[in-house]
């Protein structure tokens, strides 16, 4: 900085702009993603390293009668096989009050997929022959495939402690929604069906798993280290401290990559058995089989609102398909009506649920949790009110749109909130005025939708009591560097980038001298990983109060070297000088570490932060609670052929209430991936099954998530806004929010321009002109 | 996912390729591999064998990479040519700019440049984009082998989803668009993205046109029936008459009835159908307006 | 190895050819002995230990592992190593050879065109390829360029706008 600033701001005590944070910085992993450099877990190699491979199910429910080994063992290269027989036979998963999976399946196969044997090879080549050789006898019984008979009497019961299918039932209520529905101006029911889709990261799920005197080291495709740490120790019977989980470079995970896959549980066991490493991995068949993806459910919701579209009351009934395991289920099935509380503000509210067995890939987290298609039914419903009514599909959310310093309902205590602006300045970059005033051409139409998520789950996964977040950082012994030790987890979404730069912000340091390592339970402090879009807030408070830690340091070390009190000093960008006094010279911050390190020893700083209480006090009232919620808008303009019914997306736009932003090319970038991956469900993406239970379109030809060419343009706005107090210098969410509104966008949007309503996800070509069909039909019998 | 093992044989002439095929029990040949390789990856059967046991491959086949001119006969697409070749090819740009938007329209960019017209044809799989239009410009294949060759018209060529009536040792070398009176054509691809994905229906037309009147007319479907198609009754009904609205859309009746498709996974039997219906008559108004462009 | 010997294969014990292959990969010729059945992303991958090309769907699907052969994209998972005999073959690791990177490669640093990082590789290769073709193309042709190669992340709207700024055409960064 220029002596003249320095001395200005010496004078007038402005309040400054940062000089670190709300910067484009460049990816700090960018530059070896970009030459190919950086290792991914497939990437790596050990020496002596065997490959490995799991034997998935062929069958959706079945008996294991026999497996026989002995052929496979006869092929040259193979090297182990195991079964259940050699496995922990103690159940896992990701609730505690549903653990419900074993390593290797023991009695029964529960859909197609599910884990039967592991092999163990001198490559991966033959890995393929060993699990061909393997032979299993099964009994085959009758499957559970559809989620809406599946508490039948004539279904088979899947797990022993479940009668009737029902893995999850929940019933809330809140108010008198019943009496506000019935007294309402207007009511009305809709009933709107999501489909199954997957995660889809680029990068296949694989682990390479070491155990060595007994010690585990596993290098895994993973989005929390420490939980990976925690529910494999436990599945071993091993200390935590004698199991390390490292993440290299992960290619992307969306919730699919939260859970163990039995990689890491199998290739341990056979690096016990063998004394090697082994690489274990998924090719894009297995991960399909494998799963995790989000539930397909059916969408019931009834509102009563008042003649201005104003939410007297709500009542939603939702059923959901979760497939044969919990998996993230629990959480899911809470944030599906927990979450719809968070944009419109209504006093009365039910919320029953039902999440089912049925013999299909267990379903779990992903992009957005549980909330995206309910999110997307209630879009689509209060869009129909508005038609019922003659109201104007933005004044319905204005109308409804929630406060700041405001309780849901349910309990969820809202500190910021500008979802009012999100909303006005929607409605001015679409023009929407003009629009609606003019009409658009013909069949092309104009949808909205709003969305909010929570900032980090208040709450972690199994009940403990360790601080949400921690962080250390380490100078270097003469200043030039410093690195940041973190559990968090950078996936894609950059939060390795953003944790420098707001540590550097806090330390009065240059992002650039900025180094990280993360994401290994050895040799960083604990964080519990990339979900719940939580690390930018929670771990973003660790690293600004180890920053602040560094800062004190710096300035104390300074203020001896200056001969002026550290409260006189300021530290920013690597420059120390003295607010009062502007003609003393400046010092560097390298000068004062270095000195620091010949006084005290190793320069460190550290943070931790931990959630206060939230939430209510009835059953499941603590998830979705989150110390603060993103808020925004999304609109998209669409053209339809009516012949064809082929949905066309022209433009889209995104405001978002995301408080301080960090680096706001990453920010958009977020927006940019949340919203088409939103897109790609809303008219495209689907698993598709036999009726056997057996994937049709586990492949990337088939399972079409979009192309580059099917996507539009894009806007995106920010409301300037940094005033929630529960974020470090006012940070909220973006990574999941950003596909809240969009499914409930697009499908608007395609109403707008066609006049029908498709209520089922996906929107395809087919089922608009089907729609279309039967509108002209109708007219003409008319 | 791996391929099974098999042996590999890379003859320099079409004669060799021929010789290898008869000599080998088991062997088909490598052309671009786009095809072959997933069928292999995914353990589906090849030529109706569950997995081949050689493959011959046209990598050192030179001759069979050309797209010519050739005066008297029209143009020449060796059967090794690209995808992207005939996306790419200024004889084709020139003369028959439809045929490269079908090859255009095809999988995307890195699949164009490794698969071949011949293996489009040869896979026989009833969505394949370049038969459509090369049937509608009435395209002739030459077959060669050790013993001899012969030419047939494209759309005898095919037998079935999968099968051909090649005979072993055969090797599809050319494609001929011959010289024609067609003033114009046109190929629509309907597909459920816009780039990697296989033609819901695919349809192409061919037509002459003489003073507002069709005087003769190629129809041809992808998509809709075990083989590439061609659509007598919508040329039947099309020849000699004036362009019409009404006209159209009686055709476009037509071929709605006409084609044979049926329920997918990635579309319903009436909906393509009707897709049919609507892209017979975006191909045939397309194909007088624009010609062959 | 026994002895039965052809003029370009050996066969193994198990009756499996092995075939000694030259390929040029980023201006190097590499001579290896490889299976028929080796597919040249596991070449790259597991002979020369050039991991930047990534394995995605083995499927030609998702253009992960695209590398240029002799200039043009190509799916590496769907090409033998055998058939890349004699052919130039240009890897991420090869698109900057100095500590300089590519053009390509600055933009998608400055415009935040890499989340996960997985499909880069494959992403900078098509679009290479696309400005060698076409030094100047339009958004749509961008589009076109890259469609063969997925991308879950970034919904390839900053992809797209760094490729144009490559090209040299102004685009505006946040």
């Amino acid at each position: 900085m220029a002596t003249d600033e320095r001395e200005q701001v010496g004078k007038i005590y402005a309040p400054r702009p940062y000089n670190v944070i709300g910067k484009s910085k460049p990816r700090i992993d960018g530059r070896e993603k970009a030459t190919g450099s950086g290792k991914y877990c497939g990437d790596l190699r050990m020496p002596n390293m065997l490959y490995g491979k799991i034997l998935q199910s062929p069958y959706a429910h079945a008996k294991i009668l026999n497996i026989d080994i002995s052929e496979a063992l006869k092929i040259p290269g193979v090297v182990d096989v195991i079964t259940s027989k050699d496995a922990p036979s103690l159940k896992y998963g990701l609730s505690p009050a549903r653990y419900d999976e074993n390593i290797l399946c023991i009695e029964k196969v529960l859909y197609v997929g599910d884990k039967v044997a592991a092999v163990a090879c001198v490559d991966e080549e033959t890995c393929y022959k060993a699990i061909k050789a393997i032979k299993v006898d099964y009994e085959p019984l009758k499957p559970v495939l559809d989620y809406r008979t599946a508490m039948n009497d004539d279904m088979p019961q899947l797990h022993a402690d479940f009668p009737k299918n029902i893995n999850t039932e929940i019933h809330q209520k809140f108010g008198d929604p019943d009496e506000a529905i019935k007294n309402a101006y207007y009511s009305s029911t809709d009933v709107f069906v999501g489909q199954r889709t997957y995660q889809c990261p680029i990068e296949p799920h694989s682990a390479i798993s070491s155990w060595k005197e007994g010690k585990l080291t596993i290098w895994s495709t993973t989005q929390t280290v420490h939980y990976f740490q925690h529910y494999i120790a436990r599945e071993f019977g091993l200390k935590m401290g004698d199991v390390r989980i490292i993440r290299p470079l992960v290619g992307g995970g969306f919730g699919g990559k939260l859970e163990p896959t039995g990689l890491e549980y199998c290739g341990a066991i056979i690096s016990k058995r063998t004394g090697r490493p082994v690489k274990m991995f998924f090719d894009r068949h297995e991960m399909f089989a494998h799963n995790r993806g989000r539930h397909q459910g059916t969408y019931e919701i009834t509102t009563g609102v008042d003649k201005n579209g104003k939410l007297l009351g709500v009542k939603c009934d939702f059923l959901l398909d979760g497939g044969a395991y919990t998996s993230l289920g629990i959480a899911t099935a809470y944030y599906a009506g927990g979450l719809l509380t968070l944009t419109y503000d209504f006093e009365n509210y039910e919320f029953n649920l039902r999440r089912m067995y049925t013999n299909l890939p267990a379903c779990g987290a992903q992009r957005g949790h549980g909330a995206p298609q309910p999110k997307y039914a209630f879009e689509s419903h209060l869009d129909n009110v508005a038609d019922a009514l003659g109201i104007d599909k933005i004044e319905i959310r204005r109308v409804n749109s929630r406060q700041s310093d405001t309780v849901t309902i349910n309990g969820f205590g809202i500190q910021s909130c500008h979802l009012g602006e999100c909303i006005d300045k929607i409605h001015e970059v679409t023009d929407w005025e003009k629009k609606r005033k003019e009409g658009l051409p013909k069949n092309h139409g104009l949808g909205v939708a709003t969305g909010s998520f929570v900032s980090g789950a208040g709450y972690p996964m199994y009940r403990n009591d360790l601080p949400q977040a921690s962080c250390m950082i380490r100078v270097n012994e003469d200043g030039t560097a410093a690195t940041l030790y973190t559990m968090s987890v950078d996936i894609g979404q950059g939060s390795d980038t953003v944790y420098c730069q707001m540590a550097a912000e806090a330390m009065g340091y240059r992002y650039e001298n900025m180094k990280i390592v993360s994401g290994d339970t050895e040799t960083t402090p604990h964080d519990f990983g990339a979900y719940s879009s939580r690390q930018t807030l929670m771990g973003g408070w660790a690293c600004k109060r180890a920053g602040e830690d560094i800062k004190a340091k710096i300035l104390e070390t300074a203020g001896f070297m200056m001969h002026l009190p550290p409260e006189d000093l300021r530290c920013e960008d690597g420059k120390i000088y003295s607010m009062s006094r502007p003609k003393v010279d400046s010092i560097t911050f390298e000068e004062a570490a270095r000195k620091y390190f010949i006084i005290k020893g190793p320069l460190v700083g550290t943070g931790v932060y931990s959630v206060p209480r939230l939430g209510g006090y009835f059953k499941g009232a603590a998830v979705a609670t989150s110390p603060a919620y993103s808020f925004c808008t999304q609109a998209a303009e669409v053209a339809v052929d009516e012949e064809t019914g082929q949905v066309d997306i022209l433009h889209a736009w995104d405001v978002h209430d995301a408080g301080q932003i960090i680096n706001p090319n990453l920010m958009k970038g977020q927006v940019h991936g949340a919203f088409t991956m939103g897109l790609s469900e809303a008219v495209s993406e689907q698993v598709l099954f036999t009726d056997a239970g057996k994937i049709i379109n586990p492949d990337l030809a088939n399972y079409r998530v979009l192309t580059a060419k099917d996507m539009c343009t894009f806007s995106n706005y920010v409301i300037d806004a940094a005033d929630d107090p529960a974020g470090p210098w006012g940070v909220k969410e973006v990574g999941e929010g950003a596909n809240n509104p969009t499914l409930g966008a697009i499908r608007n949007a395609i109403k707008d321009a066609t006049g029908v309503s498709v209520s089922t996800l996906p929107i395809t070509a087919e089922k608009v002109w089907r729609a279309l069909r039967e509108k002209k039909e109708a007219e003409a019998s008319k | 996912m791996y391929l099974p093992d098999f042996d590999y044989y890379a003859p320099e002439s079409v004669k060799g390729v021929s010789e290898m095929l008869l000599e080998r029990e088991g062997s088909v040949i490598l052309s671009g591999g786009t095809d072959l390789m997933t069928k292999m990856k995914n353990g589906l059967p090849v030529n109706g064998m569950a997995a081949p046991k050689a493959l011959i491959s046209l990598k050192n086949v030179h001759r069979m990479k050309k797209i010519e001119y050739v005066k008297g006969k029209g143009v020449v697409i060796g059967g090794a040519a690209t995808c992207n070749d005939i996306a790419y090819s200024e004889i084709l740009h020139e003369r028959y700019n439809s045929v490269s938007g079908a090859a255009q329209s095809m999988a995307a960019n890195q699949v164009r440049n490794a698969g071949t017209v011949a293996g489009n044809i040869v896979a026989a799989v009833p969505s394949a984009d370049m038969p459509p239009i090369l049937i509608a410009l009435n395209a002739e294949a030459k077959l060669e082998s050790a013993k001899g060759e012969r030419v047939l018209p494209l759309e005898e060529v095919f037998a079935g989803p999968g099968r051909t009536v090649l005979e072993r040792g055969e090797v599809l070398t050319e494609v001929v668009i011959p010289d024609q009176a067609m003033t114009g054509s046109a190929y629509f691809k309907y597909a459920l993205r816009k780039a990697g994905a296989l033609a819901v229906v695919g349809v192409a037309a061919a037509l002459q046109m003489e003073g507002g009147v069709i005087k003769d007319i190629r129809v041809a479907f992808g998509a809709v029936g075990p083989v590439p198609m061609r659509a007598p009754k919508v040329e039947a009904f099309l020849k000699g008459k004036e362009a019409t609205e009404d006209n159209l859309d009686a055709a476009a009746d037509i071929a709605r009835q006409e084609c044979k498709p049926i329920t997918d996974h990635r579309a319903s039997e009436e909906y393509r159908r009707d897709m049919v219906g609507v892209f017979t008559k975006r191909a045939v108004k397309k194909a007088i307006a624009q010609g062959h462009n | 190895m026994s002895s039965m010997l052809s003029e370009k294969f050996l066969i193994d014990n198990d009756g499996i050819q092995r075939f000694l292959v030259t390929i040029n990969v980023n201006g190097i010729d590499y001579t290896r002995m490889v299976k028929a059945n080796t597919v040249l992303v596991n070449f790259l991958r597991d002979e020369l230990d050039l991991t930047g090309t990534k394995r995605g769907c083995e499927m030609g699907d998702c253009g992960s592992c695209t590398v240029l052969v002799d200039g043009k994209p190509m799916n590496s998972c769907l090409m033998l190593a055998v058939e890349a005999e004699g052919k130039q073959i240009i890897t991420i690791e090869g698109v900057s050879t100095s500590e300089n990177l590519d053009v390509l490669q600055e933009k998608f640093l400055e415009y935040g065109a890499i989340q996960c990082g997985y499909c880069s590789a494959g992403m900078i290769l098509s679009a290479k390829a696309l400005l060698t073709r076409n030094p100047h193309p339009t958004y749509e042709e961008v589009q076109e360029g890259i469609s063969g190669n997925i991308c879950r992340c970034t919904g390839y709207v900053n992809i797209i706008r760094a490729i144009l700024a490559a090209s040299g055409q102004e685009v505006e960064n946040y």
